[in-house]
């Protein structure tokens, strides 16, 4: 069976207790929370802190409840919870969709909202063991200084994989962050960063606490595509989140269009207000949308999949976001 | 490092020394011998580990050890009672669902788990409930079968064979 | 003690008087029935006990060091801080077992763990034996290797030129050491038959590698007891196989080793050959003198692996205008991978297994197997031809369309018939095919369809045969390819020994089945006791599909040694003949009056009395005069052949190229079907697995000779939800000497399914895809091509209505 490196695993009850133990051990310790990401990174070498901080005990961390005009979900909710829980999915039915797709049902028993946010980027290089990391050389993400994707390349494309994080920056979504020290919250757009080897902005120490959404206008329609080999288990190898707000007449309020799964950070399509905003949804301005999405998309050969296809398939899914969004009920007031 | 946990695996609770960088499946197949709940792939990706954490499916052998701590864990061997197997364990065996059985433990605690929450599911939820399970014998099909027999079985509180028969 | 505490008491749950009655008017008391299988129970309890669950007192774990280099010589390894460590107990190399070993006798080219040279990543180098893994795995980070790294070549058409540096020496002074055999056989003349042909369709076809997966991962445990005598627990298909290399790697008496075979978690062909953990835990055990057991990892899986080969096929083939066919002419280039492995017998498989179950007048295959610097390919389910027959089959749908001709027509007109012989003389005798054609004609309504449904949907027909068994055993030998030994308690309890291989298939049901029908024993009062070579006598293993045909019967042939005397011992009793004493239900009874009966145990007993301790051995061995009169003609040659058919039909999204399969309807001569829930399992395994190879699967090398992706997250098998809906219809043909006409089930069905799939695509959206898989991203550029000449004037539209597909953006 493919090993664990011996750690020390902590099951602290309240939040300050996990923070402190992050801060007492920072450098050499990490958090757990469902584990289903960190576990097989840390069977393949690629994380060996001597600490786990489980957060799963942690009471601060779970909770679901509407507040001050926000949706507030607990960074230690399952994400089956997060799919099936009836305020979600009345509320944010795009979310709960994103959720549903995530992997398969016994991952998403255990893994978490807080650790799809925080989900380590994956490449074909990377997401190895260490003997065939160290068979092929190590790359720059991990261990080495190369890497193999865009040659000579000295910054890490490994590709963002998760699935919420693009539904939920289109919903406008906030981060709660904190460590021993305080708290902050960063808007979910500026949380990522482009950098694969650490693409956000929380620190090793730092806990995502909660995530905040504002409760969407209730002429807001959403719709999440997911691409993959299989219908199930499978990361994306795309990811598409739009938000759109539109009224009867089919006007548009404001757009969002979000798409993931290509390289370090989910990409926010820019100019769309420019040429959608206060327009009726045509046709013509779906087939623009979708036109700037694939250019402001450029595939990288991080996943083992063709890019000209994964490319293309930026303005296949645009549409059939638009598609789905027109055919769906308006979520509840 | 050795750490004592008290587990409480299929309604009997144990303390037991592992070291504490096991995962649950480490501990049930190899410090508890609980040998049904199998390794296929390591991390996570196939399901043949899976184990009722709380009556709800997970991955055992991506589950640290101490995440099983005041839970109650269920694994195949916990599927069979006193009074004979489970209505899925009686259609699995009925419909030859399990052709090399590697598999099997993992799908059964899956499809318990959904004959819990849903007594009447469709094959499609079905197909759903079973989407981390990887079977590489029967395509599926013979389980689908089984599935559906085990769930008739217990609406109508009669044995599997008899709901075959009819 | 009175003697009916003895006896079983299987008389309360025996038939009655008017099951009896029934029975008489049956050919077949058990054969034909949907029943349970003997382990269906205990895998389902989770109870059954694999290889990894065996723990033994005082067992150490063993790790083996693998190259990280796809070619490299070996220049020096240093173990000696590895035998430092605290809990290491031994550490062995390739020169602790330097004697080559291979599943043919005369390819052995691979050692235990490498000598001098590495030939891919993944090779065994080193192994460590420790308390743990823990420590196992340490120790083989402090073991030193120094590696002379050559050039390396994972093309096969590179390697064949680069014959400078041989992966393995040549076999002779001159040869070139990147092949690894080369077959080339004509049967008539091909190019008269081309020349006289009205159509020629010539193609290309590349299959790409694909690997088994099953989710048992290979384990081993190694025993050396201080008597002297050696015992090894392995996950394989073949024990009689690993137990005569095991003595001759470790040379050691063949009589001091036993190996014992588990119940298999799932094979496929992966696990039909010694590997390098079997080899180092008997070793280390003989080392140590204590038990080791070595679990592969999942990763390790792959780097094992035995898949299938990836085959570039050049085909010609060539028909007159009623579609039949007058000329094949197939060149072929084999990717091995780094070792021979069962490749002798792929090279020829590639050829000599497509010249059923169509009549062909001239035919020519040229195979090369070549050697790469990968992990080595073997045989996986229909072994060999399941790649040629995804080149013929849709050679013959482009013929059909050609000549616009049917598809299911075109096969039917081509038919080979019943007792006959191809045109590479295998012998012919049942054949079901036409009426698998029919079956799936009509359950499909593939008249109102093919060509008929709107554009993205289609359907596509394919057919094949397959082997039940190989006419010769992998070791030259006149002794019986299978053998069955009944031993029969006073209970009434039969216990049946046999060197069969349980990997998931049935074969310890069919035994029991087979008893069962033939003593009248039930069903819960068979043992049976497979696969342990210290215990069993000799079955050559689980592959080509040989076990119900040839084990089932051996196990006939013991039974009714048995039944034999029990029937005249019966006879005696009531003084009456022992043809007129029926064994069924429980009882011996007679036949004219079945009021006169006894339970069977008092049955056996009476016949125990008589004769003595009743027991019995079959066998079974094949026919010898049916093979190819020319040299390689025994090759593929086997008792029967099964048929197949199958109609896929599939969606393809046009704008994402993304393929579903719809529904697959498939049927299958298997002669006759022991027990139908079994063989329909075995079709809808097959199919399933065929399926994933068309879409999904790709066994595939980063350019380093690095395996892409050993995993199964990266490695696609499907899912619950992406597995197609199957129908099985089960077509009987009654083989003339197969166990009550049975054949194989295991395999043949597997075949059409790809092509099937490939046609169907075709019928759908007008892209033929000759290149396996059949991946969103080529079907898409297949159909973006098919777009560019549809607007260039170049193609019509496919189907009418012509529906424009709509381009994806390209940008600005």
């Amino acid at each position: 069976m493919l090993r664990l490196h011996p750690y020390r695993y902590h099951r602290p009850k309240e939040l300050g207790e996990a923070l402190e133990l992050l801060r007492e051990h920072r450098g050499d310790s990490m958090p757990i929370a469902g584990g289903t990401d960190l576990m097989p990174n840390m069977k393949h070498g690629l994380y060996t802190p001597s600490h786990l901080v489980a957060l799963k005990g942690v009471e601060e961390l779970h909770v679901i409840e509407e507040r001050d005009g926000e949706l507030v979900i607990g960074a230690a909710e399952t994400l089956t919870r997060v799919a099936s829980d009836p305020l979600i999915k009345r509320r944010l039915p795009g979310l709960a969709r994103a959720a549903e797709g995530i992997a398969h049902p016994m991952i998403r028993n255990i893994g978490t909202i807080g650790g799809n946010v925080c989900l380590d980027t994956r490449c074909t290089y990377y997401n190895q063991t260490y003997f065939w990391r160290e068979a092929l050389g190590f790359c720059l993400k991990k261990d080495g200084d190369v890497c193999y994707v865009v040659k000579g390349g000295s910054r890490c494309v490994a590709a963002h994989s998760a699935d919420t994080p693009p539904m939920l920056m289109t919903l406008g979504a906030t981060v709660d962050l904190a460590t021993a020290d305080g708290a902050r919250s960063v808007p979910l757009t500026k949380f990522f960063t482009a950098d694969g080897i650490w693409n956000t902005v929380r620190e090793p120490d730092e806990l995502v606490i909660r995530v905040r959404v504002p409760i969407p206008s209730p002429r807001l329609r959403t719709s999440y595509q997911k691409v993959r080999e299989r219908k199930s288990v499978d990361f994306p190898l795309l990811g598409i989140a739009l938000a759109v707000e539109i009224d009867d007449s089919h006007l548009i309020e404001s757009i969002s269009l979000v798409v993931a799964g290509l390289g370090a950070k989910p990409r926010v399509v820019g100019g769309l207000d420019k040429i959608a905003g206060g327009q009726r949804l045509t046709p013509d301005i779906i087939e623009e949308v979708a036109r700037r999405a694939h250019r402001q998309c450029n595939p990288l050969d991080n996943l083992i999949v063709d890019t000209d296809w994964r490319h293309a398939m930026v303005a296949v899914y645009v549409r059939r976001a638009f598609e789905e969004v027109l055919g769906q009920p308006l979520a509840a007031a | 490092m050795i750490e004592a946990l008290r587990l409480t695996v299929n309604g009997d609770t144990q303390e037991i020394g592992v070291p504490s960088h096991y995962t649950l499946l480490e501990a049930l197949r190899y410090v508890l011998g609980y040998t049904g709940s199998k390794q296929g792939c390591d991390k996570g990706d196939c399901g043949a580990c899976t184990v009722l954490l709380d009556g709800q499916p997970a991955l055992s052998c991506i589950l640290p050890v101490q995440e099983a701590i005041d839970r109650e864990v269920t694994t195949v061997e916990g599927l069979a009672g006193p009074d004979g197997p489970h209505p899925l364990q009686d259609a699995f065996d009925l419909t030859g669902a399990a052709q090399c059985g590697f598999c099997t433990p993992g799908i059964l605690m899956s499809a318990a788990s959904l004959l819990q929450r849903n007594q009447s599911p469709s094959n499609h939820e079905i197909r759903e409930a079973l989407s981390g399970n990887l079977c590489r014998c029967t395509g599926y099909t013979k389980i689908f079968d089984a599935v559906e027999i085990a769930a008739r079985a217990l609406r109508e509180n009669r044995p599997a064979a008899e709901v075959v028969r009819a | 003690m009175k003697l009916e505490d003895f006896r079983g008491r299987q008389a309360d749950s025996a038939a009655s008087e008017e099951e009896l009655r029934e029975a008489l008017e049956r050919e077949f008391q058990v054969i034909g029935r949907r029943l349970r299988r003997t382990d269906g129970m205990s895998k389902s309890t989770g109870r059954t006990l694999y290889a990894d669950d065996i723990t033994l007192p005082g067992m150490l774990h063993a790790k083996i060091l693998r190259s990280p280099h796809a070619h490299a010589l070996i220049k020096s390894i240093d173990a000696s801080a590895a035998l430092e460590l605290r809990g290491v107990h031994a550490v062995v190399t390739g020169a602790d077992m330097p004697v080559p070993y291979g599943i043919i006798p005369w390819t052995r080219d691979e050692y235990p763990l490498c000598v001098d040279k590495v030939r891919y990543i993944g090779d065994g180098v080193a192994a460590v034996a420790a308390i743990d893994e823990d420590t196992a795995n340490r120790a083989l980070d402090s073991i030193e290797v120094e590696y002379e790294v050559l050039p390396h070549f994972l093309d096969p058409e590179e390697a064949l030129e680069r014959s400078d540096t041989p992966i393995h020496e040549p076999h002779k002074p001159g040869q070139n050491g990147n092949i690894s055999k080369k077959v080339h056989l004509e049967f008539e003349d091909v190019e008269k038959g081309l020349a006289d042909s009205d159509v020629v369709i010539e193609g290309e076809y590349y299959f790409e590698g694909t690997t088994h997966t099953p989710i048992e991962p290979h384990c081993a445990i190694g025993y050396f007891d201080p008597s002297g005598k050696l015992t090894v627990w392995s996950a394989t298909q073949v024990p009689h196989y690993l137990h005569r290399e095991l003595a001759r790697v470790l040379e050691l008496d063949v009589a001091k080793v036993r190996v014992i075979q588990p119940p298999v978690g799932g094979a496929f062909g992966g696990k039909s050959e010694p590997f390098d953990l079997e080899f180092c835990v008997a070793k280390l055990a003989m080392i140590t003198a204590r038990p080791v057991k070595i679990l592969y990892t999942r990763e390790e899986v792959f780097y094992a692996h035995r898949g299938r080969h990836p085959m570039l096929m050049h085909y010609k083939t060539g028909a007159d205008r009623h579609g039949r066919i007058k000329a094949v002419d197939a060149t072929t280039i084999i990717d091995g991978g780094a070792y021979s492995s069962f490749g002798l017998v792929t090279t020829y498989y590639s050829g000599q297994l497509i010249t059923a179950p169509y009549q062909m007048e001239s035919y020519r295959f040229d195979s090369t197997r070549v050697y790469t610097n990968k992990p080595c390919c073997g045989p996986k389910r229909g072994h060999g031809s399941v790649q040629p027959r995804f080149a013929i089959e849709v050679q013959l749908d482009k013929i059909a369309e050609a000549l616009d001709i049917d598809p299911i027509e075109l096969r039917r007109r081509n038919f080979i018939g019943t007792n006959t012989r191809t045109i590479n003389e295998l012998r012919i005798t049942s054949n079901g095919f036409l009426q698998c054609l029919e079956e799936v004609e009509r359950a499909s309504a593939w008249k109102s369809k093919h060509r008929k449904l709107d554009y993205g949907r289609g359907v596509g027909v394919a057919g094949s045969c397959y082997i039940s068994g190989t006419n010769y055993p992998i070791y030259p030998n006149d002794m019986p390819q299978s053998a069955v030994q009944l031993q029969v308690d006073r209970s009434g309890r039969v216990a049946v020994f046999a060197g069969a291989s349980e990997i998931g298939q049935g074969s310890d049901s069919m035994l029991a089945y087979i008893v069962a029908e033939e003593l009248g024993v039930p069903l819960d009062y068979i043992r049976i006791l497979s696969a342990d070579t210290d215990l069993t006598p000799v079955d050559l293993g689980a592959y080509s599909s040989r076990v119900t045909f040839m084990c089932g019967n051996a196990c006939i042939d013991a039974a009714r040694k048995i039944k034999k005397l029990v029937c005249e011992a019966v006879a005696e009793a009531w003084n009456c003949k022992a043809k007129s004493i029926m064994l069924a239900g429980g009882w011996a009874f007679k036949a004219e009056d079945t009021a006169q009966k006894m339970p069977i145990s008092e049955a056996f007993n009476l016949a125990e009395a008589k004769f003595g301790a009743l027991g019995a051995t079959g066998s079974y061995n094949t026919p010898k005069d049916i093979h190819g009169t020319y040299r390689g003609g025994t090759i593929g040659s086997s008792p029967a052949f099964s048929f197949t058919a199958h109609v896929a039909e599939v969606d393809v999204d046009p704008e994402t190229g993304f393929v579903e399969i719809h529904k697959i309807w498939i049927a299958h001569d298997c002669g006759r079907a022991l027990n139908p829930l079994l063989v329909e399992g075995q079709m809808e395994g097959s199919v399933y697995m065929g399926a994933a190879e068309a879409i999904m699967e790709e066994h595939i090398f980063k350019e380093t000779g690095l395996h892409n992706a050993p995993s199964l997250l990266d490695y696609k098998i499907p899912t619950s939800l992406d597995t197609p809906e199957m129908q099985s219809i089960i077509v009987e043909s009654i083989d003339p000497e197969g166990p009550y006409g049975a054949k194989e089930a295991g395999e043949g069905p597997l075949h059409p399914s790809i092509p099937a799939i490939a046609c169907a695509i075709y019928d759908a959206v007008g892209v033929r895809l000759d290149r396996l898989p059949f991946s969103p991203p080529r079907v898409w550029a297949a159909i973006r091509e098919r777009g560019r000449q549809e607007e260039a004037g170049e193609l019509s539209p496919w189907k009418s209505p012509p529906i424009s597909v709509p381009l994806p953006a390209t940008g600005d």
